[in-house]
């Protein structure tokens, strides 16, 4: 009788988030949703007063003529190709980085290890819009590479408004989340495992690739995924640093909103982007549920 | 042996050089430039020095403004964060009640759809709601990208809590009021504490979706910054975002030690 009337409790407990996550996440996305297939009525009507190039539906489940605008612009394909290759890019350089630093934290504790370690953390004090700028002017035309080699004689390529300094922009933004789980999730495995190994005379390749990345498995996916869903739908960072065309989807979804006024073709990108999220999601819900059945907690 | 400058020892030393110049290099410069009057390619030193630019930022309306309303709009968020959120966070680190786990991921994949889509989705239902270019739209924005912190992290730190402590506290005869205040609240605090933290900086430092939703009638002190760069000398952008740097430098050297002691970390795995 206990449980039962905890689990009413429980429940309500949780439902002011809930709702609120409901109404202002779930709602909005099955209404765009419907918007995107044509539905141009009932809550969708001012959109589609306001908005050009709306495609009302002539099935009834809709039309997928926005989708078919979408996919015939060349630029939102050269968009995708560039928003997955600096996701792809820019994740593995970040996990890369996280497992080195980590790694050598967990193995040798030094003054160096603890630099590395809060250097990474410093890009967590600093609100986005202002690193994009930052990391914008110190790249740019007449930024402190340029004339740092400038002194030299060297000309030093202008990296801000190319893919690259997506890259670095994103790399900088994502470090410190990736590096405070992969970390915690180091610092959690046993001396006892890592000494026992050693005295078995493992070599450190052994170690790491049978005792530390086994055992920080969740933690590395969690900072994983977390890192590409954030990449995928970023925003500021391409717009302060990358070219205008092709762009990353965040901003092209924005222009086309904004700018453009075409909010039905902007939310068919929103779901595509969607569609590429939640296959990373799933990864993490997958690692996070194996993970807590293996100890013993579901 | 340590003291000899080993390739290993260089080749580390090199390492933690390069992570300071790229992680460091690009606020220092941009910091730098709230200085000086002047700064052309390709010296490397500038042509002066000058507080001048400082006196423009408060004297302009505009950015006065958006200082106003981030000032005003953050505190007010996380507040009505914690009202939503730390009942639910409570119940599911201490109760095992059925739909916990599907209310934890649930707020989970909410946050996992990319920002700007969702924005663009919910802007479609704002204009229905009459929200667009409101207060209370850029409000529930904000309070949006709170809530994963808000649940997640003091959830742990709730289940964290040892009940053996609990339970020793009632055997001594103190009420449930005073064990939950004294021992339960207190060793969660850590948790809470970083969980305000994250949540104020998510909704002080959000741009995107503020921007999409309150421009061109509400301007926070993130949003103001994508017209401030295109609009003013890159000197008062440096000044402006020193500014806008204080509240999360300043609370996270707060948190520092729980941020880094693991709080945010086991905050994100599912128990």
């Amino acid at each position: 009788m206990k449980g039962a009337r905890l689990s009413i409790l429980g429940l309500t407990l949780s439902l002011p988030p809930l709702i609120l996550v409901l109404v202002f996440v779930g709602l909005p996305i099955v209404i765009g949703f419907t918007f995107s297939l044509g539905f141009t009525k009932g809550p969708n009507r001012i959109i589609s007063i306001i908005g050009q190039q709306i495609h009302v539906k002539d099935h009834w489940w809709g039309t997928f003529a926005a989708y078919s605008d979408v996919f015939h612009d060349s630029r939102f394909l050269g968009d995708l190709g560039l928003t997955l290759f600096v996701t792809l890019l820019s994740t593995i350089l970040v996990i890369l980085m996280g497992l080195a630093i980590s790694i050598y934290q967990r193995l040798i504790r030094s003054k160096q290890a603890s630099i590395l370690v809060t250097l990474a953390i410093v890009p967590l004090f600093v609100p986005v819009v202002i690193s994009a700028w930052a990391i914008h002017t110190f790249y740019g035309g007449d930024g402190f590479l340029r004339s740092f080699f400038s002194q030299f004689g060297i000309n030093f390529p202008t990296l801000t408004s190319t893919s690259s300094a997506i890259v670095i922009g994103s790399v900088w933004t994502s470090l410190p989340f990736a590096i405070l789980m992969i970390s915690s999730g180091m610092q959690g495995i046993p001396d006892a495992l890592i000494d026992a190994a050693k005295d078995c005379g493992a070599p450190i390749i052994r170690i790491v690739s049978h005792i530390l990345i086994p055992l920080a498995k969740t933690p590395i996916i969690i900072a994983a995924s977390f890192t590409a869903i954030g990449i995928l739908g970023s925003f500021t960072i391409p717009l302060f640093l990358g070219p205008n065309q092709p762009t990353m989807l965040g901003v092209e979804i924005s222009n086309f909103f904004g700018s453009y006024n075409r909010p039905q073709q902007s939310l068919v990108m929103a779901f595509i982007v969607f569609m590429a999220a939640s296959g990373i999601a799933i990864l993490y819900v997958w690692s996070n549920v194996k993970s807590a059945k293996e100890s013993g907690r579901i | 042996m340590r003291t000899f400058l080993s390739p290993t020892r260089l080749l580390l030393n090199f390492a933690v050089l390069l992570m300071a110049f790229f992680i460091l290099g690009p606020i220092l410069w941009l910091a730098a430039h709230a200085f000086v009057s002047g700064w052309q390619y390709p010296n490397l030193y500038p042509s002066g020095f000058t507080l001048s630019w400082w006196s423009k930022v408060f004297v302009d309306s505009a950015l006065k403004t958006a200082i106003k309303n981030s000032l005003i709009l953050s505190p007010l968020v996380v507040l009505l964060s914690m009202v939503i959120c730390l009942p639910a966070a409570y119940a599911a680190g201490r109760m095992n009640y059925w739909g916990r786990k599907i209310f934890m991921i649930g707020i989970f994949s909410a946050n996992s759809f990319p920002k700007i889509g969702l924005f663009a989705a919910i802007a479609t239902l704002y204009y229905t709601l009459n929200l667009m270019g409101t207060f209370v739209g850029v409000m529930i924005i904000q309070l949006l990208g709170t809530i994963i912190y808000m649940t997640w992290i003091p959830a742990a730190a709730f289940a964290a809590v040892p009940r053996n402590l609990e339970e020793a506290a009632r055997d001594a005869g103190a009420s449930k009021f005073r064990v939950f205040r004294t021992i339960t609240l207190r060793l969660a605090m850590p948790g809470i504490l970083v969980a305000i933290v994250m949540s104020f900086l998510a909704s002080f430092d959000e741009a995107q979706g503020s921007y999409l939703v309150g421009a061109p009638s509400i301007y926070t002190m993130p949003t103001e910054m994508y017209s401030l760069v295109q609009n003013y000398p890159i000197q008062v952008a440096a000044v402006f975002s020193i500014l806008l740097a204080l509240p999360s430098v300043l609370l996270l050297g707060l948190a520092r030690k729980h941020i880094m002691g693991g709080q945010l970390a086991d905050g994100f795995q599912l128990k």
